[in-house]
């Protein structure tokens, strides 16, 4: 009981004292719900206005040898791809970015053409160079589809059902659900950004109030009450947990505030109170991951110094499961609830898809993160025991 | 009441093992300010962390009150007042919220730590100070903080390490006017301090430390009769057998 009450006044004490740092308090608080769903929705929207404007402009193609193949020039204008002459030097063009996507008719084509054999075009681009990706497709799609017509004019002449030469026809039904759908975009980059801030949410009040205390020399005072270790250590990661969840909970409601103003495709970051809840659920043993590890770090640090150097490493952990994930893209298994930032990250998912998480896995997430809190917990109040961190100079 | 019985205490450097504290022996009564005199280095501050349980001790025993201090640690720093060597105050925390959060730790009542605002900051003569957040005190208004802090609890039992280091003469007249009203209350006052003129003002019971040792104990007067001089700076020179350290 005196140890709960012990860490209810650390947690005040640390609260107070950063409340009164008001700058420091408003970019910990205030940082991450703004720049977060302006990133977002950023991103989303360039990304839409891309496709829209590839999908519609009149594309200007340079072709070498348009004049052997003046029916197909003229089918490719009807789908908005303008034939223009090809520079001199086409594939310098191509490597300073002034032409997104060539074509080549070589001579033989109207030859082969009229003899009914595979008549030859090449579509010259640069396929490690994204913004040439659309109009790359563009012009392939077009070109397949006018020698799809053709095709099947050439067997109507010969007195043959063009059906013949499709014996299959595939068609496509997608199980994906709309939120799933609505979701696709959210998925790449909302759990790094929820997970990065939970995971380094309370970072400047832990490292204030362990490096920081030990530096200004209060720590040695402190240690002299009757408070046990154990509740100084809790009071200080439970307060800075508080802050993580304010500015988790004001990140989420940024995200609906944007998504009832902005409108159109910034309807998809609208995320439910119930989905909210799951989240911060997902998140808070992230947080409590987070700060007592930076705890135990931060008592190991010489120095305030020592102790914010590690926030580079530190940053980059969350990534690791979204970069894996990207690369080789993982079923879900029980076991991958279990492993810190990859739990999370599907965690979310599942969240954001709104799929049932089953009670099996929450009871895995839960009991996995929580031992590891615990035992990041005991070694930070360990070494709060060692006589070498309470003596600072 | 303070005894330290025997106290060691090495610490392992890159250099190899130094030998902090080597045996050190005093018994600090009620009612009296014992002052540990030493030169810089002589293992005072260690001394003092061991009394307050920050260290344990590699051999020897440290009792306040009666309690074993590496049985029951809590238990004497409930009964213990201690002014660190480091008295960092928090910043960004009035001087008054400063008491508070440690009158909190100590398990006091709202009112209980009202009222020993009030007496402390009467004692200290912190009035103006009291509701200032503590950035930018002068050293002196720092100190004054510290103890008020560390005293909160009302202990039996004292402890300052060089408490008039960094202040004014005024400043330290006023604090000595307060240890010996410490004394008048009946409490156990310990005090380090390297200053001669201060421990023969203040010490009803001198220690002197050198090298990790009790090299002479006693009252300023026996000090003198014992080594036969007439000032108690020669009576410490010849204890310790060197001036070294001597020039603070």
């Amino acid at each position: 009981m005196n140890n709960l009450r012990w860490m209810w006044c650390v947690v005040r004490k640390e609260l107070l004292d950063i409340g009164r740092d008001r700058r420091t308090l408003l970019m910990a608080l205030l940082l991450s719900p703004l720049l977060t769903p302006l990133l977002l929705m950023g991103v989303n929207f360039m990304a839409e206005k891309r496709v829209k404007t590839e999908m519609d402009r009149v594309l200007d193609v340079p072709v070498i040898g348009a004049e052997h193949a003046p029916n197909l020039i003229a089918h490719l204008a009807t789908m908005g791809i303008n034939a223009v002459d090809a520079p001199a030097d086409l594939e310098a063009a191509i490597g300073a970015q002034q032409v997104d996507v060539a074509l080549e008719i070589p001579e033989s084509f109207g030859e082969d053409w009229a003899a009914g054999r595979p008549a030859t075009i090449e579509v010259i681009s640069d396929s490690t160079r994204r913004n040439a990706e659309t109009p790359t497709r563009r012009v392939r799609a077009a070109i397949s589809a006018y020698g799809q017509q053709v095709g099947a004019l050439r067997l109507l002449a010969r007195g043959i059902d063009p059906s013949v030469v499709q014996p299959v026809a595939v068609g496509t039904r997608d199980m994906a659900s709309e939120e799933a759908k609505r979701g696709l975009l959210l998925s790449f980059m909302l759990p790094y950004l929820l997970i990065l801030s939970s995971f380094i949410g309370g970072a400047y009040l832990i490292l204030d109030a362990t490096a920081g205390e030990r530096e200004r020399q209060s720590l040695e005072p402190l240690l002299a009450t009757p408070a046990s270790r154990g509740a100084i250590v809790s009071g200080k990661i439970a307060a800075a947990c508080v802050i993580g969840m304010a500015a988790l909970l004001l990140t989420l409601l940024a995200f609906k505030g944007s998504a009832h103003i902005g409108g159109g495709s910034s309807r998809m970051l609208d995320v439910s109170f119930v989905a909210m809840a799951k989240m911060l659920l997902v998140l808070l043993p992230m947080l409590l991951v987070g700060t007592s590890l930076l705890t135990l770090l931060a008592a190991t640090a010489k120095s305030m110094k020592e102790a914010q150097s590690h926030m580079t490493w530190l940053l980059l952990l969350p990534m690791i499961p979204s970069i894996v994930l990207m690369v080789n893209p993982l079923k879900t298994e029980l076991w991958q609830f279990a492993v810190p930032f990859l739990a999370q990250n599907q965690l979310l998912l599942k969240v954001i898809r709104a799929e049932t998480i089953d009670p099996a896995i929450w009871a895995v997430y839960l009991g996995a993160s929580l031992a590891l809190v615990a035992a990041l917990w005991g070694l930070a109040v360990w070494r709060y025991g060692q006589e070498k961190l309470a003596v600072s100079g | 009441m303070i005894t330290a019985q025997q106290l060691h205490k090495a610490f392992k450097t890159k250099t190899g093992t130094v030998n902090a504290v080597d045996g050190v022996d005093f018994v600090a009564e009620d009612g009296r300010i014992t002052g540990l005199l030493g030169p810089n280095g002589a293992g005072k501050t260690t001394t003092l962390r061991m009394l307050y349980t920050l260290m344990k001790p590699d051999r020897g025993q440290v009792l306040v009150d009666g309690i074993d201090a590496s049985q029951d640690p809590a238990a004497v720093r409930r009964v213990l007042g201690v002014l660190p060597d480091a008295r960092g105050v928090y910043k960004r925390l009035t001087a008054r919220e400063n008491i508070r959060y440690f009158g909190e730790l100590h398990g006091l009542s709202k009112a209980q730590i009202v009222e020993r605002t009030r007496v402390l900051s009467e004692q200290l003569d912190m009035g103006e100070i009291l509701d200032r957040q503590t950035e930018g005190f002068s050293q002196g208004q720092r100190t004054k903080t510290a103890i008020a802090r560390a005293l909160v609890h009302d202990p039996r039992n004292v402890i300052l390490d060089e408490p008039t280091n960094g202040l004014d003469v005024m400043t330290t007249r006023a604090m000595r006017e307060f240890l010996f009203k410490l004394r008048d209350d009946g409490r156990c006052v310990i005090f380090s301090s390297h200053i001669m003129q201060e421990v023969a003002a203040l010490c009803d019971r001198i220690v002197i430390i050198a090298k990790g040792r009790v090299v002479a104990a006693g009252s300023a007067d026996e000090l003198r009769d014992r080594f036969n001089t007439s000032n108690l700076e020669d009576a410490f020179v010849s204890a310790i057998g060197s001036d070294e350290g001597l020039l603070a």
